[in-house]
Protein backbone atom coordinates (compact mmCIF):
# COMPACT_ATOMS: atom_id res chain seq x y z
CA UNK A 1 0.00 0.00 0.00
CA UNK A 2 2.79 2.52 1.10
CA UNK A 3 4.92 1.50 -1.84
CA UNK A 4 2.21 1.56 -4.44
CA UNK A 5 1.78 5.61 -3.70
CA UNK A 6 5.53 5.99 -3.23
CA UNK A 7 5.20 4.73 -6.99
CA UNK A 8 2.33 6.64 -8.07
CA UNK A 9 3.55 9.93 -6.32
CA UNK A 10 6.97 9.91 -7.93
CA UNK A 11 6.51 11.12 -11.23
CA UNK A 12 4.57 13.77 -9.98
CA UNK A 13 6.94 14.94 -7.88
CA UNK A 14 9.74 14.52 -10.22
CA UNK A 15 7.97 16.74 -12.45
CA UNK A 16 7.87 19.42 -9.65
CA UNK A 17 10.92 19.16 -9.75
CA UNK A 18 12.47 19.34 -12.84
CA UNK A 19 10.08 22.55 -13.07
CA UNK A 20 11.80 24.31 -10.24
CA UNK A 21 15.40 23.85 -11.36
CA UNK A 22 13.79 24.52 -14.82
CA UNK A 23 12.44 28.47 -13.68
CA UNK A 24 16.06 28.54 -11.93
CA UNK A 25 18.23 28.22 -14.55
CA UNK A 26 17.73 28.47 -18.37
CA UNK A 27 20.29 25.49 -19.17
CA UNK A 28 18.42 22.99 -17.44
CA UNK A 29 15.26 23.65 -19.35
CA UNK A 30 16.49 21.53 -22.45
CA UNK A 31 16.22 18.95 -20.63
CA UNK A 32 12.80 19.08 -19.28
CA UNK A 33 11.42 17.31 -22.19
CA UNK A 34 13.88 14.38 -21.76
CA UNK A 35 12.68 14.22 -18.16
CA UNK A 36 9.02 14.63 -18.63
CA UNK A 37 9.27 11.92 -21.03
CA UNK A 38 10.66 9.81 -19.07
CA UNK A 39 7.92 10.48 -16.31
CA UNK A 40 5.03 9.80 -18.11
CA UNK A 41 4.90 6.63 -18.78
CA UNK A 42 3.20 4.46 -15.69
CA UNK A 43 5.70 2.44 -14.05
CA UNK A 44 5.38 -1.09 -14.94
CA UNK A 45 3.88 -1.61 -11.48
CA UNK A 46 4.43 -5.51 -10.43
CA UNK A 47 3.08 -5.97 -6.93
CA UNK A 48 2.84 -10.09 -7.21
CA UNK A 49 4.41 -11.88 -4.42
CA UNK A 50 6.53 -14.28 -5.55
CA UNK A 51 6.36 -17.16 -3.10
CA UNK A 52 9.26 -19.91 -3.53
CA UNK A 53 8.91 -22.36 -6.34
CA UNK A 54 7.08 -25.24 -5.55
CA UNK A 55 9.98 -27.56 -5.19
CA UNK A 56 8.58 -29.82 -2.36
CA UNK A 57 9.75 -31.38 0.38
CA UNK A 58 13.05 -33.67 -0.15
CA UNK A 59 13.32 -37.48 1.55
CA UNK A 60 16.14 -36.30 3.15
CA UNK A 61 14.34 -33.29 4.93
CA UNK A 62 11.16 -35.25 5.51
CA UNK A 63 13.38 -38.01 7.24
CA UNK A 64 15.12 -35.54 9.44
CA UNK A 65 11.84 -33.88 10.61
CA UNK A 66 10.39 -37.55 11.60
CA UNK A 67 13.14 -38.89 13.10
CA UNK A 68 13.64 -35.48 14.81
CA UNK A 69 10.00 -36.11 16.03
CA UNK A 70 10.20 -39.53 16.99
CA UNK A 71 13.34 -39.26 18.99
CA UNK A 72 11.76 -36.61 20.96
CA UNK A 73 9.41 -38.63 22.09
CA UNK A 74 9.93 -39.92 25.63
CA UNK A 75 8.70 -43.54 25.67
CA UNK A 76 11.05 -44.89 23.05
CA UNK A 77 13.21 -47.24 25.42
CA UNK A 78 15.88 -47.27 22.90
CA UNK A 79 16.77 -44.22 21.03
CA UNK A 80 19.88 -45.35 19.47
CA UNK A 81 17.09 -47.63 17.49
CA UNK A 82 15.83 -44.94 15.62
CA UNK A 83 16.34 -45.13 11.89
CA UNK A 84 14.27 -44.92 8.70
CA UNK A 85 13.60 -48.22 8.74
CA UNK A 86 12.48 -48.43 12.90
CA UNK A 87 9.65 -50.05 13.43
CA UNK A 88 7.55 -48.35 16.05
CA UNK A 89 6.26 -51.87 17.80
CA UNK A 90 9.09 -54.07 16.96
CA UNK A 91 12.09 -51.70 17.52
CA UNK A 92 11.22 -48.87 19.20
CA UNK A 93 9.22 -50.85 21.55
CA UNK A 94 5.75 -48.55 21.41
CA UNK A 95 2.44 -49.91 21.97
CA UNK A 96 -0.42 -49.47 19.64
CA UNK A 97 -1.44 -46.11 21.81
CA UNK A 98 2.02 -45.11 21.74
CA UNK A 99 1.98 -45.53 17.80
CA UNK A 100 -0.91 -43.45 17.78
CA UNK A 101 0.70 -40.45 19.47
CA UNK A 102 3.80 -40.57 17.50
CA UNK A 103 1.53 -40.48 14.36
CA UNK A 104 -0.42 -37.56 15.44
CA UNK A 105 3.29 -35.51 16.36
CA UNK A 106 3.75 -36.15 13.31
CA UNK A 107 0.34 -34.89 12.13
CA UNK A 108 1.54 -32.20 13.89
CA UNK A 109 4.78 -31.72 12.66
CA UNK A 110 3.32 -31.12 9.23
CA UNK A 111 0.40 -29.67 9.70
CA UNK A 112 -1.67 -32.11 7.93
CA UNK A 113 -4.62 -34.62 9.24
CA UNK A 114 -4.03 -38.12 8.78
CA UNK A 115 -7.56 -40.12 8.15
CA UNK A 116 -7.66 -42.66 11.14
CA UNK A 117 -7.32 -45.84 8.05
CA UNK A 118 -4.26 -44.71 6.98
CA UNK A 119 -3.02 -43.64 10.03
CA UNK A 120 -3.40 -47.26 11.23
CA UNK A 121 -1.34 -48.33 8.53
CA UNK A 122 2.21 -46.50 9.63
CA UNK A 123 3.75 -48.76 11.48
CA UNK A 124 7.24 -47.88 11.20
CA UNK A 125 9.37 -44.36 10.28
CA UNK A 126 9.92 -45.35 7.14
CA UNK A 127 5.93 -46.04 6.10
CA UNK A 128 5.76 -42.26 7.79
CA UNK A 129 8.38 -40.93 5.35
CA UNK A 130 6.61 -42.59 2.45
CA UNK A 131 3.05 -41.41 3.44
CA UNK A 132 3.91 -37.42 3.73
CA UNK A 133 5.89 -37.63 0.67
CA UNK A 134 2.96 -39.34 -0.89
CA UNK A 135 0.78 -36.26 -0.12
CA UNK A 136 1.26 -33.75 -2.29
CA UNK A 137 -0.54 -31.13 -0.75
CA UNK A 138 1.87 -31.42 2.13
CA UNK A 139 4.69 -29.47 -0.23
CA UNK A 140 2.62 -26.56 -0.16
CA UNK A 141 2.15 -26.40 3.76
CA UNK A 142 5.36 -26.00 4.16
CA UNK A 143 6.43 -23.70 1.80
CA UNK A 144 4.26 -21.22 2.54
CA UNK B 1 -7.82 -52.41 26.31
CA UNK B 2 -6.61 -54.00 23.12
CA UNK B 3 -3.14 -53.78 22.44
CA UNK B 4 -2.17 -55.19 19.22
CA UNK B 5 0.80 -57.85 18.77
CA UNK B 6 1.16 -57.99 15.21
CA UNK B 7 -0.64 -58.24 12.21
CA UNK B 8 -4.04 -57.04 11.51
CA UNK B 9 -5.59 -55.40 13.76
CA UNK B 10 -9.20 -56.28 14.22
CA UNK B 11 -12.41 -53.43 13.82
CA UNK B 12 -12.79 -53.54 17.39
CA UNK B 13 -9.13 -52.52 18.03
CA UNK B 14 -9.75 -50.09 15.15
CA UNK B 15 -11.94 -48.48 17.37
CA UNK B 16 -10.35 -48.20 20.20
CA UNK B 17 -6.84 -46.30 18.62
CA UNK B 18 -9.57 -44.33 16.39
CA UNK B 19 -11.48 -43.02 20.41
CA UNK B 20 -8.00 -42.87 21.55
CA UNK B 21 -7.17 -40.33 18.45
CA UNK B 22 -10.63 -38.80 19.13
CA UNK B 23 -9.23 -38.09 22.74
CA UNK B 24 -5.87 -36.80 21.79
CA UNK B 25 -7.53 -34.46 19.33
CA UNK B 26 -9.69 -33.39 21.82
CA UNK B 27 -6.78 -32.72 23.82
CA UNK B 28 -5.14 -30.33 22.03
CA UNK B 29 -8.59 -27.94 21.61
CA UNK B 30 -7.75 -27.54 26.08
CA UNK B 31 -5.34 -24.90 27.68
CA UNK B 32 -1.57 -25.39 27.36
CA UNK B 33 -1.01 -25.75 30.49
CA UNK B 34 -4.03 -28.62 31.40
CA UNK B 35 -2.67 -30.55 28.31
CA UNK B 36 -0.50 -32.95 30.15
CA UNK B 37 -2.78 -33.84 32.71
CA UNK B 38 -5.74 -34.29 30.11
CA UNK B 39 -3.21 -36.80 28.54
CA UNK B 40 -2.14 -38.83 31.08
CA UNK B 41 -6.04 -39.19 32.36
CA UNK B 42 -6.36 -40.29 28.76
CA UNK B 43 -3.61 -42.69 28.86
CA UNK B 44 -4.83 -44.11 32.75
CA UNK B 45 -8.30 -44.86 31.28
CA UNK B 46 -6.89 -47.04 28.36
CA UNK B 47 -3.92 -48.59 30.29
CA UNK B 48 -6.71 -49.75 32.83
CA UNK B 49 -8.05 -51.92 30.98
CA UNK B 50 -4.96 -53.17 28.77
CA UNK B 51 -5.82 -57.06 30.12
CA UNK B 52 -9.29 -57.47 28.42
CA UNK B 53 -8.83 -59.73 25.67
CA UNK B 54 -10.07 -58.46 22.53
CA UNK B 55 -12.26 -61.73 22.01
CA UNK B 56 -14.38 -60.40 24.81
CA UNK B 57 -16.47 -58.07 22.63
CA UNK B 58 -19.13 -57.14 24.92
CA UNK B 59 -16.55 -55.55 27.67
CA UNK B 60 -14.87 -53.97 25.17
CA UNK B 61 -17.83 -52.90 23.52
CA UNK B 62 -19.31 -51.30 26.53
CA UNK B 63 -15.94 -49.59 27.43
CA UNK B 64 -15.97 -47.95 24.30
CA UNK B 65 -19.29 -46.72 24.16
CA UNK B 66 -18.52 -45.54 27.95
CA UNK B 67 -15.50 -43.67 26.44
CA UNK B 68 -16.96 -42.06 24.30
CA UNK B 69 -19.78 -40.43 25.99
CA UNK B 70 -16.97 -39.34 28.59
CA UNK B 71 -15.23 -37.71 25.39
CA UNK B 72 -18.02 -36.03 25.16
CA UNK B 73 -18.21 -34.81 28.30
CA UNK B 74 -14.41 -33.51 29.32
CA UNK B 75 -14.46 -31.81 25.23
CA UNK B 76 -16.18 -29.23 26.95
CA UNK B 77 -14.82 -26.13 26.70
CA UNK B 78 -16.01 -25.63 30.20
CA UNK B 79 -13.61 -28.65 31.40
CA UNK B 80 -10.31 -26.89 31.88
CA UNK B 81 -8.65 -29.16 33.63
CA UNK B 82 -8.41 -32.61 35.11
CA UNK B 83 -7.17 -34.32 38.14
CA UNK B 84 -4.55 -37.14 37.81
Amino acid sequence: MLRSSIFRSAPAALRRAVSLTAVASPKIAAARPLASRLAAPALPARFARFYSADAGLSRDEVQARILEVVKSFDKVTDPSKITSEASFAADLGLDSLDTVEVVMAIEEEFSIEIPDKEADEIKSVGQAIDYILAQSDGMFLFVL
Amino acid sequence: MVVARKGRLTGLQRDVLSLYRSCLRAIRKKPPDSRQNFLLFTREQFEQHRHILKSDFTTVEYLLRRGHNQLETYSNAGVRNIGV
